[in-house]
């Protein structure tokens, strides 16, 4: 079995994980604790990647960092390439699976009394203070059932990752393309043998959830 | 001691504005109401976690906040100590880091000293690994005092510190906090929408109706002077009644009313001088109406003023009192529904009078016990 789709796709679930908890878990915050023009429409944005096709996403995501898109352009004047390499994939990751973190912190965070954050603040908390010592402590389990979540989701993407990094083996074929290559063509034991490696990476990870999550705080 | 408090701060709603002005000195300010007079809004302008219209909140000559001037210190700089309605203990903490939690910017050994002392200020010792959940009410209660009080404050806020509580435990819990707040000699504003409490509680009363003060004053003095009838009602006074005033001089009010002639004291710090034939407001205190007894012969119309006549048709044990409820021997529709007065006796003289058996009484009021309501 070749190997390099699995230790590509675990490598590009966490680069997207790592960067979906950066920017998912201060926008979730922002949801939930504060109003602010455009929140409403900042709150529709977010549920787009779990409704529209992942082919259409993929799409629009191309037209971004393509060649003639606008970052595209933009990276290209200083010598980058984004389209049709490994950090394409881990950019479709994350646009697959930050919805999941965002979504699961927001909740999170507003099951927090907001009266437990004021008494922080008469306390002399600064607000990242409050967050870090109040918020977090009592939302993290919100926060990591999203994130887990989220790597799960971000491990098996296929459409968007398709779309923008495409299937080039050794370089940016993920463990789920790589199995759609192989029953294409034809090689079901190495199909077979793939898929038996997510299943046991994702079981694994829901199993450590559960036991995380009947700790108390 | 420090802790001189002044506020006079307008906020407004949609539908509501608090307006409000007043002023404490070193001592326990009780602000009582009923519920939805703004009580809660005022300790939130002055903890700084909310901002007011316009006005300014000043605290130990240090200016929290003046709308003109711009000066609006975030809740981090004010240095007051908020006790939340319900606590709002940190579930996720015990009961040492709860109380550590305001003291973070001093020195790690610093802290820990300060924290260990305020829990044996509030003889909470043993119980430092404890989270919230595994406290009995008044060791919440503690905890929650002792986290506003460690870092020090200038002033403490209390928001119906008593109302997480249930009934049996209330009574040994306001005493309880009433020690502390006395040990701790730190200047605090306490709401509350029960009177007992505030007076209990409080060295000086501001009574908020609608947004706006009604009244201020040392405890006695709106105990015995409420400034208006809506202030008696507000404190639940029992016996608030409607005259007719006959004539009226600083020191006494004669008034008519259930087709008796009453003798009031006036009240000369008042000098309230209603014109003849105004209505007038008045209440009688139901523990300071005395039952004649029949077995010393017939009152004397000059030991005794205010003389009536009347019939117990109700009474209610309460325990170490009872409570009668009395109709007048007059024609006409009684003052309160099927009774005129409330009249309160203790258990004992119930049981020498068998008022349970003998139910047509006289009882005479003295003068300084019918209070005058101005309009």
């Amino acid at each position: 079995m070749d190997s390099f789709p699995v230790w590509l796709s675990l490598r590009v679930a966490l680069s997207a994980t790592a960067l979906t908890l950066l920017t998912g878990v201060p926008t979730a915050w922002l949801l939930a604790r504060k109003r602010f023009p455009g929140r409403n429409a900042l709150e529709a944005v977010v549920v787009l990647p779990l409704v529209l096709p992942p082919t259409v996403l993929g799409y629009y995501l191309l037209v971004v960092i393509g060649y003639r898109g606008p970052i595209g352009r933009a990276l290209a004047a200083i010598g980058l390439e984004l389209a049709f390499t490994p950090a394409a994939a881990v950019l479709a990751a994350c646009v697959g699976s930050i919805a999941l973190v965002i979504k699961s912190a927001q909740a999170g965070f507003e099951t927090v009394d907001g009266q437990l954050e004021q008494a922080a603040r008469t306390l002399g908390r600064s607000e990242w203070g409050v967050f870090w010592s109040v918020t977090l402590p009592l939302a993290w389990r919100s926060v990591l059932a999203g994130t887990v979540l989220a790597f799960c989701r971000a491990l098996g993407e296929f459409g968007i990752t398709l779309m923008v990094a495409g299937n080039i083996p050794g370089r940016t074929q993920t463990l789920p393309l790589a199995i759609y290559d192989r029953v294409q063509a034809n090689q079901m034991g190495e199909a077979n043998a793939l898929a038996l490696v997510a299943v046991g990476i994702v079981v694994v990870l829901l199993f450590g959830l559960s036991r995380l999550a009947r700790l108390r705080y | 001691m420090s802790g001189t408090v002044s506020v006079a701060i307008t906020k407004r709603f949609p539908g509501f504005t608090l307006d409000v002005s007043w002023e404490a000195e070193q001592s326990v300010l009780g602000l009582f109401g009923p519920s939805g007079a703004g009580k809660t809004l005022t300790l939130q302008c002055l903890s700084g976690l909310l901002e007011p219209d316009a006005g300014r909140v000043v605290v130990d000559d240090r200016v929290l906040f003046d709308a003109e001037a711009g000066v609006d210190l975030p809740p981090q700089r004010r240095q007051i100590g908020y006790v939340f309605q319900g606590y709002a203990l940190f579930p996720h903490l015990s009961v040492v880091d709860n109380i550590g939690f305001g003291l973070r910017d001093r020195p790690r050994a610093e802290a820990r000293r300060r924290a260990a002392e305020v829990i044996a200020r509030m003889g909470l010792e043993g119980l430092e690994d404890r989270r919230p959940h595994e406290l009995s009410g008044g060791q919440r209660q503690r905890v929650a005092l002792g986290r506003a009080l460690a870092p020090d404050p200038a002033l403490l806020l209390l928001d119906e510190p008593l109302s997480a509580l249930d009934a049996t435990l209330r009574q040994s819990l306001r005493d309880d906090l009433r020690r502390i707040l006395a040990e701790w000699r730190t200047a605090a504003v306490l709401v509350t929408h029960d009177f007992t409490e505030a007076y209990r509680l409080g060295d000086r009363i501001v009574v908020y109706e609608a947004g706006r003060v009604i009244q201020s004053a040392p405890r006695a003095e709106l105990l015995w002077q409420p400034a208006s009838e809506t202030v008696a009602r507000i404190m639940g006074v029992p016996n608030i009644l409607h005259g007719t005033v006959i004539k009226a001089t600083p020191d006494r009010i004669q008034l008519r009313w259930r087709g008796q002639m009453l003798e009031a004291v006036n009240s000369p710090t008042r000098s309230y001088l209603p014109p003849p034939e105004a209505p007038l407001a008045f209440f009688i205190r139901p523990e300071y109406v005395r039952l004649i007894r029949k077995d010393r012969g017939a009152a004397d119309p000059h030991h005794h003023m205010n003389l009536m006549h009347g019939v117990v048709v109700a009474d209610e044990d309460f325990g170490t009192t009872w409570m009668l409820r009395i109709r007048l021997d007059e024609p006409g529709a009684p003052a309160q529904g099927d009774y005129d007065l409330e009249v309160e006796v203790p258990h004992l003289v119930y049981e020498i009078l068998e008022i349970d058996r003998d139910r047509r009484w006289e009882f005479s009021i003295h003068r300084g016990s019918i209070h005058v309501l101005p309009a």
